[in-house]
């Protein structure tokens, strides 16, 4: 509020205002936000006539998702999807569903990544489908795909696909200095100190301070368990042991400078890569794609190596990125959305459809699909590299432990807030992650539900 | 409000109508006539507050008790959270959540380091530079009125915009040509991204507060100026000693009005925090008010945070308006004093 608003109390010196027209005006001055829930108009859902096809609405910001759906519409004449293209999740999205929820018109179906599921289930966006899912989806999804989006036996979506986390790197760097790729994490930094020395101005990769999402995914790897829910109650743990370790060894090869320190999904992110600063990338399948595009001169250049191992015994991998549908509370067919989910995520010609729209890398949680992803994909940038075999491979090492928590985009945001100003030289990673702890506690407490810190 | 004092006019007005009526025995019809205007008075006086009345239910008690109100109860689920929700009244417990969580208090922390920057300067500057209009000292005069009051017209979150495009590195004239004579600074680092807010917040309300005072110094009486001129005191004499004391019942309102602005500073960090990760998504408690109810969909702590940040400004303004009554009432007695 400005205080234009008050003009009416300019004062002639001398004059006394009412004490208590002066706490009234002072109270008015002091009004806080009002706290109304924006209305969007959403997609409420039309119901099918005896004649015609069921209509159910499909709100998405998954590149393709127009072309799925047309050919959804041609396959079949029961149900017609009405789509409805809708920003990023962090970008808007979400809010826009939560508020169309709230408002009681929320599509029939929905698109959620993996970290926040959790969240719109217990918002009860999400509708517990257990038994609209059979047994020959479930057959054909990837158990610890479908295990991040079931809780208490609940299943509250349906993978689409799921990225374990890989090491892209620049084959033709790593050979002119004569460095091989590193397997284990030891090897990473030893790799990385020799890179640092062959070419200064490079590092063997970035430490996104943008990335709440990377990070989890390598405490995820190492075995931790940030939000536990086998007694009913979420434990938060984000310092655990294994957290530790990994923070400590991030924590190293920042303070050697081993890594650069900056956000990686911006435009400076990009132009390190561009200019070949970067020796490699440590992201989501997806990722193989995402570089294919950003990144168009410097094909053949690239390969794919699996993400850097703890232990080579015992490999493991957390995932990083990924998307999910969901049928919300306010379907009126949620059989119908149910069937367009299906074979969204489990039908060839949905991924067909899917690929055309431009490139992508993919994996899909349906995992008798991965023939038709790597028919679809043209590997010339890597050289030919027979990629989606190592995705295959990769996805079966996602460790199986992992949960994410009720509120990760506030907790990944806290995160992410604390990594910046490590990138300013402010705190640690391990600060990061403790004040993610800590601003999370009061959130999920004051909703009411069964809670306590594992760790501090 | 007694029934004595009408409202409307001030003590001393009131004051005068009681001496009369204790000293002489009234006639009937006095009497009478004298009624009748009272309450023709009171008419009029309930017919002008009416509206304010309306409003302040309207507007503020009816939304303060709806946040009071939701911030008591919640939604509950048990155990993890993933069966049906149930209405229940929840006590203090988004008051414990919000007073237990580090980011409402740092964002507390941060809004008093703003006000320790923001409202002295404020307040010297826009009184500076309305002693200077005041004075004559400044040639067009109604240029320079009109040049600094221009910015309060520009909406906040535009002022925000062209100030982000000014601070910005690779966008901004300001810090290339800064860069070109070998002054890099980052306007959005950990410490200097407060006091660019501070700027813009300077920078819009700069001309408001200065016209508010300029208003107050157009009604100090002209004989004293003058006394004070024949008395042989020059033009800053004459500011300090003469004028600055007459004007400090507009000093203390434009410090209140200030100061309850700067604890719900919104605007521009939401903006900057767009642009800056240094600018988190709780940076101030009307922040961290909007992020509980539209990121983390805790109406109920978003509620109890609103109460908190409410009763810390009403607690402020109040403890601001009692220390000036008494400051002041002591000033008074100085001056009686070496009279």
């Amino acid at each position: 509020m400005s205080p234009s608003s008050h003009e009416g109390g300019i004062r002639v010196p001398g004059h006394r205002i009412r004490r208590f027209t002066r706490t009234a005006l002072t109270a008015l001055a002091a009004l806080p936000l009002l706290l109304t829930a924006a209305c969007t108009g959403g997609g409420a859902t039309a119901a099918g006539t005896a004649d015609g096809p069921v209509h159910i609405t499909f709100w998405s910001a998954l590149r393709g998702s127009q072309e799925v759906v047309d050919a959804y519409n041609r396959s079949q004449r029961r149900i017609h999807v009405d789509f409805q293209q809708i920003p990023a999740g962090n970008q808007g999205g979400y809010a826009k569903l939560s508020n169309a929820a709230r408002a009681g018109n929320a599509p029939d179906v929905a698109t959620l990544e993996y970290p926040q599921v959790p969240g719109f289930a217990i918002d009860g966006v999400a509708r517990d489908i257990t038994p609209l899912v059979g047994e020959r989806l479930r057959k054909k999804l990837l158990p610890q795909a479908l295990a991040l989006t079931t809780f208490e036996g609940r299943t509250f979506s349906v993978p689409l696909d799921v990225e374990p986390m890989v090491f892209l790197y620049r084959h033709d760097l790593f050979s002119k200095h004569d460095i091989a790729v590193p397997r284990t994490w030891a090897q990473f930094e030893a790799a990385a100190r020799k890179i640092k020395r062959a070419a200064p101005g490079s590092r063997i990769a970035t430490f996104p301070t943008d990335g709440g999402t990377q990070l989890s995914a390598w405490a995820w790897q190492a075995g931790a368990r940030w939000f536990d829910t086998s007694d009913g109650t979420w434990t938060v743990s984000m310092t655990d042991e294994p957290t530790r370790k990994v923070a400590a060894y991030w924590q190293r090869l920042i303070d050697r400078e081993l890594v650069f320190l900056n956000s990686v999904d911006t435009q400076e992110g990009s132009a390190q890569v561009g200019r070949g600063e970067v020796f490699g990338k440590l992201a989501g399948a997806w990722d193989a794609g995402g570089t294919m595009s950003s990144q168009p001169g410097q094909k053949g250049r690239w390969r794919v190596a699996p993400m850097p191992r703890w232990d080579l015994e015992h490999p493991r991998v957390g995932t990083h990125g990924g998307s999910t549908f969901a049928v919300t509370k306010d379907s009126r067919h949620p059989k119908e959305a149910m069937d367009f989910i299906e074979w969204q995520v489990s039908s060839p010609e949905a991924l067909k459809a899917r690929l055309a729209s431009g490139i992508s890398s993919q994996y899909p949680a349906a995992t008798g699909l991965v023939p038709v992803a790597r028919k679809a994909m043209d590997t010339s940038y890597f050289a030919g590299q027979d990629i989606y075999s190592l995705f295959r491979r990769e996805a079966g090492h996602i460790s199986g432990q992992w949960k994410w928590g009720p509120r990760m985009t506030a907790t990944l945001r806290i995160v992410q807030d604390r990594l910046a100003r490590v990138g300013e030289g402010q705190g640690t990673v391990l600060d990061a992650l403790r004040a993610g702890q800590r601003a999370t506690m009061p959130d999920l407490e004051s909703l009411g539900l069964n809670v306590r810190e594992g760790s501090r | 409000m007694s029934a004595t004092t009408v409202p409307g006019t001030g003590p001393d007005a009131g004051a005068g109508h009681g001496t009369g009526a204790g000293i002489r025995p009234a006639t009937v019809p006095r009497e009478r006539a004298r009624h009748t205007a009272r309450r023709r008075q009171l008419g009029a006086c309930a017919a002008l507050m009416t509206p304010f009345f309306v409003l302040l239910v309207v507007v503020f008690l009816v939304p303060v008790g709806g946040a009071v109100w939701l911030s008591f109860f919640s939604d509950d689920q048990p155990g993890l959270g993933f069966g049906p929700e149930r209405t229940v009244f929840a006590g203090l417990r988004s008051y414990r959540a919000v007073l237990s969580d580090p980011t409402f208090l740092a964002g507390l922390g941060t809004t008093a380091l703003y006000c320790l920057l923001y409202l002295p300067l404020m307040v010297l500057l826009a009184l500076v530079l309305a002693l200077l209009l005041d004075s004559g000292a400044v040639r067009l005069r109604r240029t320079a009125q009109l040049a600094l009051f221009l910015p309060h017209a520009v909406p906040g979150l535009i002022a925000a915009v062209i100030w982000l495009y000014l601070y910005t590195p690779g966008l901004s004239p300001v810090v290339e040509l800064l860069g070109k004579a070998d002054i890099s600074i980052d306007f959005l680092g950990v410490h200097t991204v407060l006091p660019s807010i501070v700027n813009i917040a300077m920078w819009s309300n700069l001309g408001y507060n200065t016209v508010i005072f300029y208003a107050a110094l157009q009604a100090v009486p002209r004989e004293l100026t003058e006394a004070a001129l024949v008395d042989g005191a020059g033009p800053v004499r004459t500011a300090l000693r003469i004028k600055v004391p007459l004007v400090r019942a507009s000093a203390v309102m434009v410090a209140m009005f200030t100061l309850i602005w700067s604890l719900q500073l919104f605007t521009e960090p939401m903006l900057l925090s767009q642009a800056t990760p240094i600018v988190g998504s709780r940076y101030t408690p009307n922040m961290y008010i909007y992020d509980a109810a539209f990121t983390r969909n805790n109406y109920g702590l978003a509620a109890a945070a609103s109460v908190v940040l409410l009763a810390v400004t009403v607690a402020l303004s109040y403890g601001l308006s009692r220390w000036s009554n008494r400051t002041g009432g002591a000033a008074r007695a100085d001056e009686e004093g070496t009279r």
